[in-house]
């Protein structure tokens, strides 16, 4: 790995012993975002003099008591549905580009009560949906591997930020792979973790019941430092779970010998047959685990599409709802790959809706029964590599059923973990789905996975 | 992709959902209303009247 891009875990242990100072960090971080953002158009507004301000509290605050924890004076970014008081949080849409919002949402109070720095206000695709879209007040982000691909969205931002270093860590959210899309295609790691874990108060809604908001990092072990900050009940959010939380980093380190991994390998090799460099990265992280002392079983569920079917149902039918005052009144005003979602709700019935939420009910008792025994399940996050930015098709959602809105569908903790590159030198991944609640299993065997293999040794080549 | 939709439907449905939408627009919506029909067919199962939706709650104890 670069030794200028430390991990959060790297740096937390440097400035715990004052071999690195938060405010050289955020200056690192601040000069390669002026190096690379005019390329990779990661940030929608970067908040330089916050961020120095933050670092210098942070370091003065170290030299006189330590770190209060391993994300004091740690640069960050916050996608840009994340509230942020009195900094402007657009949605990427034209509707919001004045936006000042006088609190902060949940996520980024938590982050910020745990010491770190913020970067800026992250691209995501217009209202965390469609993308990428060249229509908006901003350009979508590109990829660090290629600035001529994608990065996935709609956490498209805080993927490439992540993956070139401009920051340590971000925060994205999920509805049907925003969390996990980014992640692999960028080469990072992203866990959208258990519904409810993590708060939503304060985030722009794409989906009621299938948002999620989720940590983004270089490794799972990173991605295991920021839940433990940003999980727990929060009575701002009317599904957050009130559970006890674990030390989600003591779970990490602890080998995986004996655990049960389910392959579902319909999903990616029938249902939607993924490139051969993904599956061969499939396979090998399969041979990976089975070396690591795992047992590998195989796991069948409903086909793909009926997964696909029932969350997109909702997704539509949520986001029209959300939006509908402006779509009746401004439609013009939002993209164009937004309008036409916004548009598709006329064709879902009300009866549609709900016999898709019974759907739902059903689906995850299947994968509720097809995991008794099992810890993790494994299967694809993409089909591919990333594909050239202007080459990502519209109606995706009827053409390329997602391997990841199944996990929204049923709420389970899933993580995409980079596991090789493929023929065109762009990252690939695995998807590791936990049972509800089970972040600590997910992240312990993507940490083994990580620490097996030499996939986070290699950054962007230009960082 | 032809739909099945017949023209005075389709404006129908658009005009209940409060939408404006230029021809263009019309125009291309039409070319993917039939897979939304698809997926909702496939949402559907012999199930019965009494399979609850996942939305189905209780009250807890901090709602009393």
């Amino acid at each position: 790995m670069s030794t200028t891009i430390p991990t959060i875990a790297q740096a937390a242990k440097q400035i715990a012993a004052k071999q690195l100072s938060p405010v050289e960090l955020t200056q690192a971080c601040l000069e390669r975002v002026q190096a690379l953002d005019n390329r990779l158009h990661a940030f929608i507004r970067l908040t330089e003099e916050r961020a120095l301000a933050e670092a210098r509290a942070a370091e003065a605050a170290i030299m006189a008591s330590g770190p209060s924890g391993p994300l004091h004076g740690i640069p960050i970014g916050l996608k840009d549905i994340v509230d942020t008081k009195s900094i402007a949080t657009t949605c990427q849409s034209k509707l919001l580009q004045d936006n000042i919002p006088d609190s902060d949402a949940t996520c980024a109070e938590k982050l910020a009560a745990a010491g770190t720095v913020l970067m800026g206000k992250l691209t995501t695709h217009e209202f965390a949906d469609g993308g990428p879209s060249f229509d908006l007040p901003w350009p979508p982000a590109r990829n660090p591997w290629n600035t001529d691909h994608f990065t996935a969205g709609s956490s498209s931002g805080t993927g490439a930020a992540v993956a070139s270093g401009m920051i340590l860590c971000g925060i994205g959210t999920d509805t049907g792979g925003s969390i996990r899309g980014p992640a692999a295609l960028c080469g990072i790691a992203g866990l959208k973790p258990t519904y409810g874990l993590v708060s939503r108060a304060g985030v722009a809604p794409a989906a009621f019941s299938l948002d999620h908001i989720g940590p983004m990092a270089w490794t799972a072990e990173d991605c295991a430092i920021m839940l433990q900050a940003l999980a727990g009940h929060d009575p701002r959010d009317p599904a957050s779970a009130n559970r006890p939380i674990p030390d989600y980093r003591a779970a990490l380190g602890g080998g995986i010998m004996g655990l049960k991994i389910g392959v579902i390998h319909h999903f990616h090799e029938t249902d939607h047959k993924v490139s051969a460099g993904t599956q061969h990265g499939i396979t090998a992280a399969i041979a990976t685990f089975r070396e690591l002392g795992a047992e590998i079983r195989e796991v069948q569920l409903s086909p793909l599409q009926d997964w696909v079917a029932c969350g997109s149902l909702i997704s539509i039918v949520e986001r029209a709802a959300a939006y509908e005052e402006w779509a009746r009144t401004r439609l013009p005003d939002f993209g164009e790959r937004m309008r036409s979602r916004l548009m598709l709700s006329a064709f879902v019935s009300g009866v549609d809706y709900l016999q898709a939420v019974r759907r739902r009910r059903e689906l995850r008792a299947e994968l509720q029964a097809a995991m008794a025994g099992l810890d993790v399940v494994l299967t694809a996050v993409l089909p591919g590599e990333a594909p050239k930015i202007d080459d990502v098709p519209k109606w995706d959602v009827f053409q390329q059923p997602s391997f990841m809105m199944p996990f929204n569908v049923a709420g389970y903790p899933a993580m995409s973990v980079c596991s090789g590159f493929g023929a065109g030198g762009l990252p690939v991944a695995i998807q590791l789905v936990g049972k509800p609640f089970q972040e600590a299993t997910v992240l312990r065997i993507a940490d083994a996975f990580e620490k097996a293999t030499a996939f986070r040794d290699h950054r962007p080549s230009f960082t | 992709m032809p739909t099945r939709i017949t023209d005075d439907a389709f404006e129908y449905l658009i005009a209940r959902a409060g939408l404006t939408l230029t021809d263009a627009e019309k125009a291309e919506l039409k070319t993917v209303c039939d897979g939304i029909a698809a997926m909702a067919e496939r949402v559907r199962k012999p199930r019965g009247r009494m399979a609850e939706p996942a939305l189905t709650y209780g009250f807890a104890e901090e709602d009393l």
